[in-house]
């Protein structure tokens, strides 16, 4: 009898174990099932918000072009189509993830600017109320509190620019690289914006355009500008390289001032108008200057077309004086807003406001922060700002856990 | 005994265990997704082929060094694990009607691993040759009507930002000679005043002043000759004196049976003459250039229409915005091959009462907004008794191809095609992607 009811025990006890071990086996099947499921969810998520901001041009669709308030999300560029994306539109995206990035002019002022920079103080400035932020582009994809989403669009090539001394002349040196490795063969359409004073009667300094077309068999090559010395020169120089259909852009600058803030700052006004804001830097080191602004349109074989604009040169001042002047450009022409500048000890600056973010080749990041997700969705396109080649990466993870 | 018999049910459960692992194969949660290779196939071909470059290279040589361009930049735009093959098929058509697909090139960095997607990309050669025989506009009626181009070279534009009048002449002059019998550049403001005066300008056969078409290269800015016009067009009581010019081109127009074509924006805001008024401006710092202001294309209409001229600066137009082409006007794109993008943002749309106030037919290319509904984005306005205006009330910078549509709407000239060379020559590019390892 004893024997039997020990049988028994021993019998349930592995029966209940064999049962524990393959339900937890099938618990384990389900979960992952069930987290796979979750994960496809976020993974057609993106390429949802892929395929709206990048072949959608929102609504309205010209709302990069105006200050109009935008009622559907989309990035498509309305005249080109396809993957083409408004260069217009990713200037009015509120790229900041936090206030503390965010530019006020004049300090203590209360207005902030928006800030997409290129490098060194060159870059777009954007009224912050004209702006879309993070949170409204997600209530118009329908996904806020759900799921998060980045855009992450950058140059397909990366340009580099670097100066070579020793020469006695001004020696720029071009190297372009695509996914890593060197890029051969490729044609370079370059133009170089040299800042000098003209004479003691005349307090505005001058831009001098230098342009050309150079080929750059090696992925690597030195531009010579015979005309302009290398002792401490002035100047802005951008570089637009094509090949097989992908087009980058490469940009360089140097200022005889010795400071690593810009004196003059231009601010988007209003996209409608084209009107744009040239400041002084309202830093009070910062001495009067002078200044001549000059924009260039930039045509589609990458040339530029100078265009005349309203208060062209003028004097700034952060103390007395005036500390601003209002100019315009085309609004529906992309091109360069170049501005050089002169302080009463000769030295000399520039800056440049890219008008449409392809022809500076600036990078722009807008959304959250995907840190700290356990699973993040990618999606990848290749897309065109002005015919300049960029990748656009869409990351996404859901909220919910 | 028991043991046993739980044993037997252990190997089942087990078994059955086994069985469904075996079968039912679970990707792992991170395994959700992989890029979407199809998709950014697609990208890589349409942003590659952005400025036809991608169309140009797969028809040439399969030798020449536009296949190592090609290759270097798809390695450039493609991320480092991602591996590619594209291929170009010929398409061809036997005699049986059965299309065939013959591998023209194929270029390749790596081999794939099992996974891979493709997209691809129809071309048709640059070097197709197709043949248009348009009809010449009048040859049916008999008017053989003659295009004058403005192209004064003593004259300034306003709201052609980006162009100059003398380009904008070459490329209407591109787009349009083929649909008239004969087409005349105006080539200074005194040549437009002889125009004016009926006379002849190149003396040529089939010149002919009556039912000409004249466009206006200007936008907003009108040129005036010195001379009989500055006068006769001066008005010293107006708040604008030039104004009353407008009437004199409104009733040439009406006179003669033109059609005078405005390209863009306000038609008749400026009168300019880089001589005449060398110390002017249009307030934009634009020199050459004396505003008018609304009233001129109150005058213009007043001389159409055969009324005596009262300085009026009464505002005509409105702002509604985006407009779309009209189902029409999109089928005459296809029919004349101009494609114009199919919206455009109107600034200056005339109202739609001067057709009742001067006896005017429209014909529209736009849709009117559902907002301003009594707007008229741009349209060729005939006067029942006599000479049109077309009005692309557009905002900058102009686009051409909406005044050469507006124009070939309104005459409806038919085209004559022709295809030479069409075979073999499209072709089929596959861009094969796969990621390093399989997805």
């Amino acid at each position: 009898m004893a024997g039997a009811t020990i049988d028994h025990m021993v019998a349930v006890t592995i029966l209940i174990a064999a049962l524990l071990l393959t339900m937890g086996i099938y618990n384990q099947m389900f979960a992952s099932a069930v987290a796979y499921e979750n994960n496809r969810k976020v993974a057609m998520k993106a390429v949802d918000i892929i395929n709206t901001a990048c072949i959608c041009p929102g609504n309205p669709e010209d709302w990069g072009e105006t200050n109009a308030s935008l009622l559907g999300f989309g990035l498509q560029d309305p005249q080109a189509g396809g993957y083409a994306l408004s260069p217009y539109s990713l200037m009015r995206l509120r790229t900041s993830s936090n206030d503390s990035q965010l530019v006020e002019y004049p300090p203590d002022s209360g207005l902030f600017y928006n800030n997409i920079s290129a490098n060194f103080g060159h870059g777009v400035l954007s009224p912050v109320g004209d702006c879309l932020n993070y949170t409204a582009a997600a209530k118009m994809l329908g996904i806020n509190g759900t799921y998060g989403f980045r855009i992450d669009i950058v140059p397909t090539l990366d340009v580099n620019v670097s100066q070579v001394l020793g020469f006695g002349h001004l020696v720029l040196n071009v190297d372009v690289k695509g996914s890593g490795l060197p890029l051969s063969g490729a044609t370079l359409n370059y133009h170089l914006f040299h800042v000098n004073k003209t004479d003691d009667e005349d307090p505005f300094p001058l831009i001098v355009t230098y342009s050309g077309i150079a080929p750059n068999p090696s992925g690597s090559v030195d531009i010579h500008f015979s005309n302009v010395t290398d002792d401490d020169p002035s100047y802005s120089f951008t570089v637009y390289v094509s090949l097989g259909g992908v087009t980058g852009v490469g940009y360089y600058t140097h200022n005889t001032i010795d400071s690593e803030s810009q004196y003059i700052i231009p601010l988007i006004q209003d996209f409608d108008d084209g009107k744009i804001i040239i400041a002084h830097n309202w830093n009070g080191d910062t001495p009067a200057v002078t200044y001549n602004a000059t924009f260039f349109i930039l045509t589609s074989d990458f040339q530029l077309q100078q265009v005349q604009i309203a208060n062209s040169t003028g004097l700034l001042n952060s103390g007395a004086g005036k500390p601003y002047n209002t100019t315009q450009v085309p609004a529906y022409e992309v091109g360069l807003l170049v501005i050089s500048y002169l302080t009463p000890e000769d030295d000399m600056g520039n800056v440049i406001l890219p008008w449409g973010v392809g022809t500076l080749g600036v990078s722009i990041s807008f959304g959250g922060d995907p840190t700290g997700y356990s699973f993040v969705a990618t999606e990848l396109r290749q897309v065109s700002i002005n015919d300049i080649s960029y990748q656009a990466k869409v990351s996404t993870w859901s909220l919910n856990g | 005994m028991r043991t046993v018999e739980v044993l037997f049910v252990i190997i089942i459960l087990l078994g059955a265990l086994i069985i469904t692992i075996q079968f039912a194969v679970l990707p792992s949660p991170q395994q959700a997704f992989g890029t979407n290779l199809r998709e950014l196939s697609q990208s890589t071909l349409e942003t590659l082929d952005g400025k036809g470059i991608l169309t140009e290279t797969v028809f040439k040589d399969p030798n020449d060094t536009a296949w190592g361009n090609l290759q270097k930049a798809l390695s450039a735009s493609l991320p480092p694990n991602v591996v590619y093959n594209l291929s170009v098929y010929d398409i061809s058509t036997s005699s049986g009607g059965v299309i065939n697909y013959h591998l023209a090139k194929s270029i390749s960095d790596a081999g794939f691993g099992v996974d891979s997607e493709a997209a691809s990309l129809l071309a048709t050669s640059p070097n197709v040759t197709f043949t248009i025989t348009p009809e010449k506009v009048g040859e049916k009626t008999g008017e053989n009507n003659t295009l004058y181009i403005l192209n004064c070279n003593d004259a300034n534009g306003w709201w052609i930002v980006g162009y100059s009048a003398q380009t904008l002449a070459l490329d209407l002059y591109n787009l349009l000679s083929p649909y008239f019998q004969t087409t005349v550049l105006v080539n200074s403001t005194y040549e437009l005043g002889q125009l004016l005066n009926r006379t002849l300008l190149t003396g040529g056969d089939g010149e002919k002043v009556e039912d000409a078409v004249v466009i206006n290269t200007f936008g907003e800015s009108v040129p005036i000759p010195s001379g009989y016009y500055t006068t006769v067009g001066y008005d010293p009581d107006a708040t604008y004196k030039y104004a009353k010019y407008s009437w004199y081109l409104g009733q040439r127009t009406n006179q003669y049976n033109w059609t005078w074509v405005s390209i863009v924006g306000y038609p008749f805001y400026y009168v300019t003459n880089t001589d005449f008024f060398k110390y002017d401006h249009n307030g934009w710092g634009i020199y050459g250039m004396k505003m008018i202001y609304q009233a001129g294309v109150n005058a213009f209409l007043q001389g159409l229409s055969n009324q005596p001229y009262t300085y009026n600066e009464t505002k005509i137009t409105e702002r509604p915005g985006v407009v779309y082409l009209s189902s029409e006007a999109l089928d005459l794109c296809n029919y004349y091959g101009v494609y114009p993008a199919p919206y455009q943002t109107s600034d200056r749309a005339l109202q739609s009462s001067i057709l009742s106030t001067y006896n005017l037919v429209a014909t529209e290319i736009f849709d009117r907004s559902p907002e301003y509904p009594n707007c008229i984005p741009a349209a060729t306005y005939r006067h029942t008794g006599g000479g049109a205006l077309t009005a692309i009330g557009l905002t900058r910078t102009p686009d051409i191809r909406v005044s050469v549509l507006a124009l070939l709407m309104y005459y409806r000239p038919a085209v004559y095609k022709s295809e030479f060379g069409a075979s073999c020559t499209s072709r089929v590019v596959t861009l094969q992607l796969g990621q390093q390892g399989g997805t």
